[in-house]
């Protein structure tokens, strides 16, 4: 039987400062929302520039709690107004010092469900993010929403295919891959990873990458965002490379059924098999 | 772009040859791999022979130099493999009166064509042979590049626009031509209309395949320049070599980067794309249910959805454009002609139509930046037969309001019942009997010498704010005292009296007609 969860990424490009490009997001809500759509996921970092371009302290203060923060309250009374399950991959203090690239889920009702931390953490060439995260801590959640059970999966989190697996087996129905990827490094990956994982894994992708070129460095970031199915198949057609845009897709989680009793990977895997995996 | 690949012959169609068949030639080992290319024919007796070669040759040997040293024979074969040759050929006789085992087996271990001549023939007749062909295939290939190369820049140097050169790249390949952007949208095809037709009908399935798929006989070359690729041409069930598609795929790229890098069109190829689909919805020209094939490949979702048409006036389709991606909303957007621009929406059928209109509507004027845009819409239309229509519908509303948009206090998106008369008066401008009555209401205002336009528009607006004075001043900028002298004059003019509504309401009807007839 058909379960159709209507879901939205939303790519932009930096505005600047931080309270205008939080209003970009609010008004992304609304739109979303007046089209129906249960869920959207922002891109990563998604208030902020993408500051890893470079190394300096002064870009920690973009840091908030979670959820006790402004930001996370602020979309927590958004959500609840609108009736939709937020994904916000935001800059996170734990505490002075201890600081996480994260992503936090608000239910639909308003109410905070968790966060994931990103677990794999680059440090190349316009992409220091070493300098300001430590890898993540929190494992593999996946989080009970009124759009279904959703992962997240952030950035360069999408090179390793075991955290999508282990999203597959909590039980993920959609898994969002927040990300900022500039065009010339990873161009030809990004309609091949996500796709690969939701066929290795059988379940739907959403992958968000902000647009534009910043004030801070050269990364050209190329936008196409694009939710993909079970089948690897495009849900509609994937987002243009420069524009802020917001997607809207209809995803029929009937078909991560479908295709998991055509195809029993679950079934056949052997972890027995993969202990040299998770061997030091 | 990648240059051309060189024409050449399979080890197969060698071996077909008339002069190579009376040499009674039996393959003796790598018969799977029978499709290599030969690029060139070698005689070789050295046992050395692989530090000749540079790949792609067929070797043909007596085997003088290897009879009786089965190390040799092998190394033979294996420097052959090393250096990529395409097959070995070796002429029975004094040397090998019959096909070494050695040679056999570890050429079908390489997986290296090895064929025998039972009755071996002077080499020289069989390089010489092999050696012309594979000339006279090089000189067609190249002599058909420059044929297909001067007939397009003949095209784009003569100012044609993109649907002609892509018409003369469907002749060359003799199957459909599609040109897609990188979203796999469809910008435009050529060929025979039947048979792109049925390309487009699996358009969707092909587009959806994230490493965007191809059948047998799909050639393939992308679009760019300066380091970035923004579309491709896709010759579809090319049926000629596969090395002249991949040819004349690679001329016609060229020819398109040239074109649109010269390109004096207003419009992008995008743009150029939706504007024919719509055009030809609009007028009728095209069947509606023809034009659903092109309608799915140029990436509007099209089962199970809600059209709505809306036609703008007044709105910057650039501006439209950037609003229906900020709303995420799937639509194509056309200009009409210099102050209309059409634009049909596909909703989900559970979604609420006249909402998400207005929401467009009302973000439209926030974005734009310099006047305000009027968004006139039909209903949503269930049935893509209806569309038509509907568009029209939406041009006639967005035509009927052109000019008096401030004056009429109109709702954020204006429908057929928002136009009232002037709808209906949009629709009889043309009858000579409505034309001869504005003439004669208007008389005193439109002829003579001293005939002042100002005065028409303040009449106009006059009787559009229902004959609001104080609004009429406040629109025209000037005063009350003023205001009354200019009606004054226009009561004296018409000889009628504004404050009598019937005459006022017949001089209402005859500017509406005026106006109708002007636009």
């Amino acid at each position: 039987m058909s379960r159709v969860v209507r879901a939205a990424v939303f790519q932009t490009a930096w505005t600047g400062d931080k309270e205008s490009m939080i209003q970009v997001h609010e008004q992304a809500v609304r739109d979303a929302a007046a089209q129906g759509a249960h869920v959207l996921c922002f891109q990563e970092l998604f208030y902020g520039p993408y500051f890893c371009q470079v190394q300096d302290p002064a870009f920690y203060e973009y840091a908030e709690q979670i959820p006790d923060g402004p930001t996370v309250k602020r979309f927590q009374a958004l959500a609840k107004e609108h009736g939709i399950v937020l994904v916000l991959p935001m800059y996170e203090e734990e505490q002075p010092g201890v600081l996480y690239n994260t992503a936090a889920v608000i239910d639909a009702d308003g109410s905070y469900l968790g966060k994931y931390r990103k677990t794999h953490i680059p440090q190349v060439k316009g992409f220091w993010e070493k300098f300001y995260f430590r890898p993540g801590n929190s494992g593999w959640p996946v989080f009970d929403t009124k759009a279904g059970r959703i992962g997240v999966y952030i950035c360069y989190d999408r090179h390793f295919p075991e955290g999508w697996r282990a999203l597959g087996l909590a039980g993920a129905e959609i898994v969002f891959n927040p990300s900022a990827t500039s065009r010339g490094l990873s161009g030809y990956l990004w309609q091949l990873e996500q796709p690969a994982a939701a066929v290795a894994n059988e379940y739907f992708v959403g992958a968000i990458n902000r647009v534009g070129v910043e004030e801070l460095g050269d990364n050209d970031f190329y936008g196409t965002s694009y939710f993909v199915d079970p089948e690897a198949q495009f849900v509609g057609e994937v987002a243009g490379d420069k524009e802020s845009e917001l997607l809207v897709r209809d995803l029929d989680l009937a078909k991560l059924r479908e295709v998991r009793d055509r195809w029993q990977f679950y079934r056949d895997r052997a972890p027995g098999a993969y202990s040299p995996l998770t061997a030091p | 772009m990648t240059t051309a690949l060189e024409p050449a012959l399979s080890i197969r169609q060698v071996l077909t040859l008339e002069r190579v068949l009376a040499g009674e030639p039996e393959v003796v080992a790598g018969a799977g791999h029978l499709d290599r290319p030969v690029r060139w024919v070698h005689v070789a007796e050295a046992a050395d022979v692989g530090v000749m070669l540079s790949g792609g040759e067929m070797v043909l040997t007596t085997g003088v130099l290897l009879a009786g040293d089965e190390d040799k024979q092998a190394e033979y074969i294996r420097s052959l493999h090393r250096a990529e040759a395409a097959a070995v050929v070796l002429g029975l006789g004094r040397a090998f009166p019959a096909p070494p085992d050695v040679m056999r087996r570890a050429a079908e271990r390489y997986g290296l064509p090895m064929v025998v001549l039972h009755r071996p023939f002077p080499f020289a007749e069989l390089t010489e042979e092999v050696q012309s062909r594979l000339v006279r295939r090089k000189f067609a290939t190249v002599s058909l590049s420059e044929s297909v190369r001067t007939a397009l820049t003949g095209i784009i140097t003569a100012g044609a626009p993109l649907q002609r050169l892509l018409d003369e790249i469907a002749v060359h390949a003799g199957c459909p031509v599609i040109l897609t952007n990188l979203a796999h949208r469809v910008l435009a095809t050529a060929g025979e209309r039947p048979a792109v037709d049925d390309v487009l009908r699996d358009w969707e399935r092909i587009a959806r395949q994230a490493g965007g798929g191809e059948g047998d006989g799909w050639v393939r070359a992308e679009l760019g320049g300066r380091g970035e690729h923004w579309g491709r041409i896709v010759l579809c069930g090319y049926r000629g070599d596969s090395p002249v598609g991949r040819l004349l795929a690679e001329r016609a790229a060229e020819a398109l980067v040239l074109h649109r890098m010269l390109g004096t069109a207003v419009h992008s190829w995008e743009e150029q794309s939706a504007q024919s689909l719509l055009t030809d919805l609009v007028t009728g020209v095209v069947p509606a249910r023809r034009l659903l094939p092109r309608v799915r490949a140029a990436g509007l979702p099209v089962n199970r959805r809600a059209f709505v048409p809306l036609v703008v006036r007044d709105g910057d389709p650039v501006v439209l454009d950037r609003v229906l991606r900020l709303l995420g909303l799937p639509g194509l957007v056309a200009q009409l002609d210099d102050r209309a621009t059409a634009l049909l929406l596909s909703l989900a059928r559970d979604q609420d139509a006249q909402a998400l209109a207005a929401h467009f509507a009302t973000r439209l004027r926030k974005e734009t930046a310099k006047g305000t845009p009027v968004v006139a819409a039909a209903d949503a239309r269930t049935v893509w037969e209806d569309v038509p229509a509907g568009l029209r519908e939406a041009r006639h509303v967005a035509d009927a309001v052109a000019e008096h948009g401030a004056a009429l206090d109109l709702p954020v998106v204006v429908r057929l019942r928002d136009v009232h008369l002037r709808g209906l008066i949009r629709l009889l401008r043309d009858d000579p009997h409505v034309q001869a009555f504005a003439e004669r209401e208007l008389d005193g205002l439109l002829c003579g010498s001293d005939a002042e336009p100002d005065l028409l528009a303040v009449l106009r607006t006059y009787l559009a704010t229902g004959r609001n004075k104080s609004r009429t001043a406040q629109l025209h900028h000037v005063s009350r005292p003023a205001l009354y002298r200019r009606l004054e004059a226009i009561r004296t003019r018409l000889g009628v009296d504004l404050d009598d509504f019937e005459q006022a309401a017949s001089v209402h009807i005859a500017l509406l007609a005026h106006d109708a007839q002007q636009g």
